[in-house]
């Protein structure tokens, strides 16, 4: 199974930040000084010192609407080992969802982390449930340590997108 | 101009009926509600405001967020009082009216009217207030009505607990012959997060502070809002100029009889340096010098300047060299020179610097953002201190450079 998601990356996978839809995005909870870009964004995510910090309590709801429908096929989640997230639910196409109602839904997947995730070790997610997603709510529900707060370093979403196919992306399976 | 949801949790408790704002507790809240709704919707027309009660046979909706004023003040008619008030579940029932919003770009606000004695503890308003916080819901909180030990408190802790960049607000209103909307209206409930104030607010501002015409210098901010913010904003300006003045020679009055002491006048060497630092980035502020102004002023100073008496010449030099800067300043240092031309010739350098430091703290205190207290301010006159006889000397050559 992690061989097929490893192999998966390099597949004509791409990194979907391109296709976040900036203006929507939200997310519950979070620290204002520790926000959601800094573990999103490009440059932002990849320096360790900026993370995106939960507020009140240790969950963390994030909204991200694409600028295009897409496929997803795995998600890195990289964090400390002590606040860094346990439990990940992901929501395809559920809009503006609450705190109180994000138990309502079973979700499309659910990823339990471990450490080796947190390092960087991407997640293979159910690809059937992702096939066609407008937006993906990012439920974190603990962390790993059960501490107050959760501090996650990095968020990666990989796929492809649906209108526009990488074509030679095409032709390096066929090398393969 | 942010868009926002705001519900209206109105306590209509038994508490309300007493009298002790004018005409009743409950009278005086409705009339607060009225502003606020007419406020809010006014302030960005995508708005909507909603109403509930939270005493009573139990928290009840009047109406759901809607921008309709018309049907909001409706509701407000035929409330019954009685019962007590149950601030937990009014919160939480305005929040789940506000997770039905219908657009959901809106900010979701609640503003809760706590009137009457709150039997929650702490813990459980604390943990309504996190879950609010943790729903990016943001909430304003009226003290008034009953004083009961720790209510106070209870509300502090809960609006710590919500508080997120100071989105939410707490006022305590105690009674009294001010009316609780007149309260309000100078508040960040009523005027939002860092916002000048609506027109709506300034308008009803004008017609509270009294006024036959209803409006302040006889035009209406909501005709010409511009017009109405420039006329009031030179109005302040002036009333600060000649407070200023006024203060200043107030100050040297006492400050001459008193006589000088040696560290304190040191300090006031370090205030005259900063006083021109601090004038020149005021200068930047204000550009309104004309060159009739600076003309009229260049006559006065030579008037001054032949003056012969060797103290009124080293405040010349002070003089010149803020002229160019600041006319209002050099005005009001001219005032000074008069009065103190009456006192005896025995002042020193140290006894003008006073004389400048009165007149500097003044100016120090009438401008915005400077606190004269600010141990960042005190540091940089401490470090200027040193300059401040050298500058002496400069000052003295400057003048005959300028001549």
């Amino acid at each position: 199974m992690s061989a097929e998601s490893a192999s998966a990356i390099q597949r004509s996978q791409v990194d979907l930040v391109d296709f976040v839809d900036w203006s929507g995005v939200e997310c519950l909870n979070q620290n204002s000084s520790h926000s959601l870009p800094n573990a999103l964004k490009q440059g932002y995510r990849e320096d360790d010192g900026l993370n995106l910090e939960s507020d009140a309590d240790e969950q963390l709801l994030i909204y991200i609407p694409f600028t295009q429908v897409v496929k997803l096929y795995s998600v890195v989640v990289q964090g400390p080992e002590e606040e860094g997230p346990k439990t990940v639910k992901l929501f395809s196409n559920k809009e503006h969802m609450g705190f109180s109602n994000v138990n309502d839904f079973p979700p499309s997947d659910t990823a339990i982390l471990s450490l080796d995730n947190l390092k960087g070790k991407p997640v293979g997610l159910k690809y059937v449930k992702f096939q066609n997603v407008r937006s993906l709510t990012i439920f974190i529900e603990d962390n790993q340590s059960g501490s107050d707060i959760t501090k996650v370093q990095k968020i990666a979403l990989f796929g492809t997108t649906v209108e526009t196919t990488d074509m030679k992306g095409l032709k390096k399976i066929e090398d393969h | 101009m942010v868009l926002e949801a705001t519900m209206i949790c109105i306590d209509n408790s038994e508490w309300m009926r007493n009298g002790d704002y004018n005409p009743s507790r409950f009278q005086a809240q409705a009339d607060a509600v009225n502003l606020i709704c007419g406020a809010k919707t006014q302030s960005n027309p995508e708005n909507t405001v909603g109403v509930l009660t939270i005493a009573g046979k139990g928290v009840r909706v009047l109406v759901t967020p809607t921008s309709d004023l018309g049907k909001i003040l409706a509701c407000m008619h035929g409330l019954e009082i009685g019962g007590e008030m149950n601030l937990a579940a009014g919160i939480q029932v305005a929040q789940l009216a506000l997770k039905h919003r219908q657009n959901k770009k809106q900010q979701q606000r609640i503003i809760v009217f706590a009137g009457s004695p709150i039997k929650h503890d702490k813990k459980a308003l604390e943990m309504i207030g996190r879950k609010l916080k943790k729903n990016s819901v943001a909430l304003d909180i009226v003290d008034f009505g009953e004083d009961d030990d720790g209510k106070a408190e209870k509300l502090e802790a809960l609006l710590a607990s919500v508080n997120n960049n100071d989105t939410s607000h707490i006022v305590h209103v105690p009674p009294g012959p001010n009316a609780l909307s007149d309260v309000l209206i100078s508040t960040p409930i009523f005027t939002g997060d860092s916002e000048g104030g609506s027109g709506f607010a300034a308008a009803a501002a004008a017609a509270a502070a009294g006024g036959v015409s209803g409006f302040e210098f006889g035009v209406d901010p909501n005709l010409d809002p511009e017009l109405a913010l420039a006329l009031r904003v030179s109005m302040e300006e002036e009333r600060a100029r000649q407070e200023a003045a006024a203060k200043k020679a107030a100050e040297e009055a006492a400050k001459h009889e008193k006589g000088e002491e040696q560290p304190s006048s040191s300090q006031d060497a370090t205030m005259t340096e900063s006083a021109s630092v601090t004038a020149s980035e005021a200068d930047n502020k204000r550009n309104d010098i004309t060159d009739e102004e600076n003309a009229l002023l260049q006559q006065a100073l030579a008037m001054s300047m032949d003056d012969p008496a060797s103290s009124h010449e080293l405040r010349d030099t002070d003089m010149s060299d803020t002229a160019a800067d600041d006319p209002d300043l050099t005005l009001a240092l001219q005032l000074s020179v008069q009065d103190s031309a009456k006192d005896s010739g025995s002042q020193t350098d140290m006894s003008k610097l006073l004389a400048d430091q009165s007149f500097v703290s003044s100016i120090l205190a009438s401008l915005p953002g400077v606190d004269p207290n600010d141990p960042s301010v005190k540091d940089l006159l401490a470090s200027m201190q040193s300059q401040s006889e050298p500058q002496e000397k400069k000052d003295e050559d400057e003048p005959k450079e300028e001549k």
